[in-house]
């Protein structure tokens, strides 16, 4: 059993989306720009041309954050969405019924519906492809030029992605709606 | 293993459509079947039962990135980075990961084809390759074959011209043109980095790599490596940046996604970076805080260099004027630059001619680094060293009618030929010149046949009228492409290349501090009736070669006396005759044409090539290295490793090679050369200097068009890519956030940009990141084939509205030298 999370090196991101196009082309997610497990946010710079403040100017990689306490999975009327065992929020697309419950729940706007599947979908970790092959990393980690993402395992003390947050200060998003989310962010 | 729907019909479509063979079907069919389009699955996800990984290297930009393809059923279903590669690093960027699109493309030339409508309607016929090879050589009803072409223009190899865009095989199409005899080649410098790379050849012998693992100050200048990708450059800087090692300035007109990530970004006045290096340079040569000793020791032409600066007044008050950057930055910035050297690097950048003082500019840049002496030094430019690789050979025949380039001679002396509007004519020529002297009928003999090769000059140059006219006037085309591009509708012939996954590519030896070679194999056969452009060359030339050569036989002198010479050998040397042995006439006459012989280039396959030129050097191990890892450097299997999930070494430090000359450049002198006297004979200022009509303006109402690259997008190639097309669906326009609200202008508005010579439209973007003079889209959108189904008039186009503007130097096309309208739709 491993707890899974990720921590994001989000300085390095230079806003390529290379992660975005890696996810799909792995996972088979729907084409088209509504449709995607992850993405990059970016903050538009503030300040009037040319004075600009550089330092507004952020590229936040974000999916899924992988809730300790998913709200997604509490508001779930048919326990479509559930933990598997290794703590990665998965949706079993037969039990999912569309009521999109879920999608309204989800404070990181995470869930998107695929068309084929009828289904909520999400980013899963590449559990069911990489992970299940008995790789190490998720295929946005393994792109990424500039290596913003490390993927691990919180229960092993010797994982990189402890090492990292053991002596990186770090924080989560929208950590006071208590949903622990398991997406650190590197400072 | 799941395939999406799409992609399972698409393959069916394939067996089906190539079980019709030779049929003829109608003009619809021979692009895309209809009903491939306007789904929008066209991902497949991995599985978890047997696949195969296959090491190639991305063709998606002119990175060559190494990447490991994984097949399924055979479909390629996942490209990843490939670890082992030290340029690449273990990445692949977004047009990278959308690799797979390419070979996937329903759009995408499957069968050779041959015009049947008037020249650019685009309308073809499917035949088989032996039909097309036919129609080069004899023609068609609609156009003329280069059989009668050359006897026409007896034999004069030059009345044929021949282009490549940059590619790992775009040797194997030169080795054609080298055989063919042609003296018109054109490829894409002149529209691309000849200003950069010849810059810095002249003044430090080359065009040197930056060590941006370990710079401790940048100075990125008319460079956007965030959105205009370069590896390993992009990874290397954009770990080391706020803070964490090296300070990056960025000058840029635009707050780009590079200026995002810099510890200060000041806007520049378009074309004036020269100004801003000059007033760099008086500040360290007034306070004298240049390297002393390393320019007694590497320096030509120094005190005249220093001179003009200090007595021109190039001061940092005189540069904020023309630039606007304040003169406080400027020599806040040389002196920081200077404090950190070596290990300090004014980035050379890699990109086209933006303004006509780009040679200089580039010239001011690599005398301003090497006052520093971060020259062939850890942090600062570095040459590398390179791996040397076997050769193969070619054939380069000499055909006595072989006009010299189609330019215009200068002192009418054959040989010496040049471009009035440009000084020096390199080996990649000067597209633009060539172009309009072309339409305007001022070429010294007739050009009637084109080749062009994975090249794209309707969309790849400004003003695309004239292109279309040249493309028109030429009697017959031929393209070489993967893709119906603009281009490829102009075609007399039409022969389809294999994209880069389904073919194995010469081997290459990539320089720098971490050498390396660097393999393409095929991951998976050929669709359709597609062939790599060896194949196509090895078909063309079997099919061509002796029938030119009956043609030189006819009118070229040299090899008539030589024939003249074997028939009457027999009688005339009889005296010789016991000690020779004794030939027939047939073989005296196939020893002459051995040297004409198109074949003999090609008879081998591209791998037994690379094998040849990898084992002579380097034996059996190497070959299977590259075939296994697509990557080989002496000693890879004992300095290769993991060090995390996301580093690995390729060379222990140790090993690196940042330092190979001694901090010598690579001149012929061995010396910088500040002052160039040779520059001066043909009219070039022999230093860089500040001319007035170098002063940015532009007239009220008018902008200034400034055009770029993208991270999501390659040029026009991939502009029918529906997965990149989800990250961006079409090119938008910046305008400044005033000057937008003033004409009404908002978000999503489609807007007109007209020029002197053409318009075009796309939507806007109005942003406080760029100035108010000036407008900014991306190049590559916009194209006019129908064939394409998601690129055909999707966004703007740049160059329907760039003039021709002609740097004087080296003939480049100056892309920002262009004033603009625009106005709300």
């Amino acid at each position: 059993m491993a707890n899974y999370a990720m921590a994001l090196d989000y300085k390095n991101c230079i806003n390529c989306k290379a992660c975005e196009v890696a996810c799909k082309e792995e996972n088979g997610v729907l084409k088209g720009a509504d449709k995607h497990r992850i993405w990059v946010g970016a903050n538009e710079v503030k300040g009037e041309w040319p004075n600009l403040d550089i330092v507004s100017a952020t590229f936040v990689p974000s999916q899924c954050q992988h809730c300790e306490e998913a709200p997604c999975q509490d508001v779930c009327p048919t326990n479509a969405t559930y933990y598997n065992e290794h703590g990665v929020v998965l949706v079993n697309a037969e039990m999912c019924i569309l009521c999109s419950y879920c999608m309204n729940a989800c404070p990181y706007d995470a869930r998107y519906v695929d068309d084929r599947t009828a289904t909520v979908d999400k980013c899963t970790f590449c559990s069911d492809t990489r992970l299940a092959r008995g790789e190490t990393t998720t295929a946005c980690q393994n792109t990424c030029p500039t290596k913003v993402r490390t993927f691990g395992d919180l229960d092993d003390p010797n994982s990189e992605i402890s090492e990292l947050l053991r002596t990186r200060e770090h924080f989560t998003l929208k950590s006071h709606l208590g949903t622990k989310p398991k997406l650190y962010y590197l400072t | 293993m799941k395939i999406e729907i799409s992609r399972r019909r698409f393959l069916q479509g394939s067996v089906a459509l190539s079980v019709v063979g030779g049929t003829s079907l109608g003009l619809t069919s021979v692009f895309a079947e209809s009903e491939e389009h306007g789904s929008d699955m066209v991902t497949t996800k991995t599985g978890t039962g047997p696949a195969t990984e296959v090491a190639t290297l991305c063709e998606m930009c002119v990175n060559k990135c190494a990447a490991l393809a994984r097949v399924e059923n055979g479909v390629i279903t996942k490209l990843n980075p490939n670890p082992m590669f030290p340029k690449s690093r273990n990445m692949l960027c977004p047009r990278g990961n959308a690799g797979i699109q390419s070979v996937y493309d329903p759009d995408r030339l499957k069968y050779p084809m041959i015009r049947i409508g008037e020249k650019g309607e685009g309308k073809f016929k499917r035949v088989s390759w032996d039909e097309a090879y036919e129609a080069i050589l004899n023609g068609t009803d609609k156009f003329p074959g280069m059989a009668k072409i050359l006897d026409e223009e007896k034999d004069n190899r030059s009345s044929f011209l021949f282009c490549a865009g940059e590619g790992m095989a775009e040797h194997t199409f030169k080795t054609f043109f080298s055989a063919f005899g042609s003296s018109n080649w054109l490829n894409h410098s002149s529209l691309c980095l000849q200003t950069v790379t010849s810059g810095y050849g002249v003044t430090i012998g080359a065009y040197a790599l930056a060590d941006l693992e370990n710079a401790e100050y940048v100075i990125m200048a008319g460079a956007n490596r965030a959105e205009a990708i370069v590896t390993p450059d992009t990874m290397d800087i954009f770990k080391r940046t706020k803070g964490r090692g090296a300070k990056m300035i960025c000058i840029d007109p635009r707050f780009t996604n590079t200026a995002a990530k810099a510890d200060k970004w000041l806007a520049i006045n378009p074309g004036t970076d020269l100004a801003f290096v000059l007033a760099l340079t008086y500040v360290i040569l007034s306070e004298e805080i240049y390297d002393k000793a390393y320019v007694a020791e590497n320096f030509n032409g120094f005190e005249e260099y220093k001179n003009s600066v200090l007595s021109n007044k190039y001061t940092p008050e005189w540069a904020e004027k023309i630039t606007t950057i304040k003169a406080k930055d400027i020599y806040e910035i040389a002196r920081e630059f200077m404090a950190h050297a070596p290990k300090a690097v004014y980035y050379p950048g890699r990109r086209s001619t933006f303004s006509n003082n780009d040679f200089q500019l580039r010239r001011a840049m690599a005398i301003f680094q090497a006052l520093s002496g971060g020259i062939d030094t850890k942090g600062g430019l570095i040459f590398g060293k390179k791996l040397k690789l076997g050769e193969h050979e070619g054939l380069e025949p000499i055909y006595a009618r072989a006009e010299s380039r189609a330019i215009e001679k200068v002192k009418g002396e054959k040989g010496q030929s040049g471009y009035e509007d440009c000084a020096i004519v390199a080996g990649g020529g000067s597209w633009i010149s060539w172009r309009n002297r072309y339409i305007e009928d001022k070429m010294p003999y007739k050009v009637r046949g084109m080749f062009i090769y994975k090249h794209n000059p309707m969309m790849n140059m400004p003003n695309i009228q004239k292109t279309a006219q040249m493309m028109k006037k030429m009697e017959l085309v031929v393209a070489i492409d993967t893709m119906p591009t603009d281009t490829v509708m102009y075609a007399d012939v039409v022969l389809p290349e294999c994209t880069y996954l389904e073919r194995t590519d010469p081997v290459k030896t990539f320089e720098g501090a971490e050498p390396a070679i660097a393999q393409r194999n095929k991951v998976i056969e050929p669709m359709f009736e597609t062939k790599p452009v060896i194949d196509i060359m090895r078909g063309l030339t079997q099919k061509i070669s002796k029938t030119l050569f009956g043609i030189t036989k006819k009118y070229d002198e040299d090899v008539r006396d030589e024939l003249a010479l074997l028939e009457s050998d027999p009688l005339s040397e009889d005296n010789n005759a016991t000690t020779a042995v004794k030939k027939t006439l047939e073989q005296r006459e196939a020893e002459v044409y051995a040297e004409f012989d198109m074949t003999k280039p090609f008879e081998q396959t591209q791998e037994e090539i690379n094998e040849h030129i990898v084992k002579a050097i380097y034996g059996e191990g190497a070959v299977k290295a590259l075939e296994e890892h697509g990557v080989f450097y002496p000693n890879m299997d004992r300095f290769f490793k993991q060090i995390s999930a996301n580093e690995h070494q390729y060379y222990p430090e140790k090993e690196k090679s940042y330092r190979v000359g001694n901090g010598k450049v690579k001149t012929e002198s061995k010396k910088v050369e500040c002052n160039l006297q040779a520059m001066a004979e043909k009219g070039i200022d022999p230093m860089p200097v500040w001319r007035d009509e170098y002063n940015f303006s532009v007239p009220d109402s008018k902008f200034r068009l400034l055009t770029g690259r993208h991270a999501q997008f390659t040029q026009s190639g991939t502009a029918n890519n529906t997965v990149l097309l989800d990250l961006m669906s079409e090119n938008y326009i910046w305008i400044n956030r005033k000057v937008a609200t003033e004409k009404g202008i908002e978000f999503g508005d489609l807007v007109e940009v007209s020029s002197s010579i053409g318009k075009t439209r796309l939507k806007a973007y109005p942003t406080e990141k760029i100035g108010p003079k000036m407008v900014f889209f991306i190049h590559g959108f916009g194209e006019e084939s129908e064939a394409l189904t998601w690129a055909y008039k999707n966004g703007g186009n740049d160059n329907a509205v760039i003039e021709d503007a002609i740097e004087p130097v080296y003939g480049a096309s100056s892309m920002h030298e262009t004033n603009v309208e625009i106005r709300k739709v």
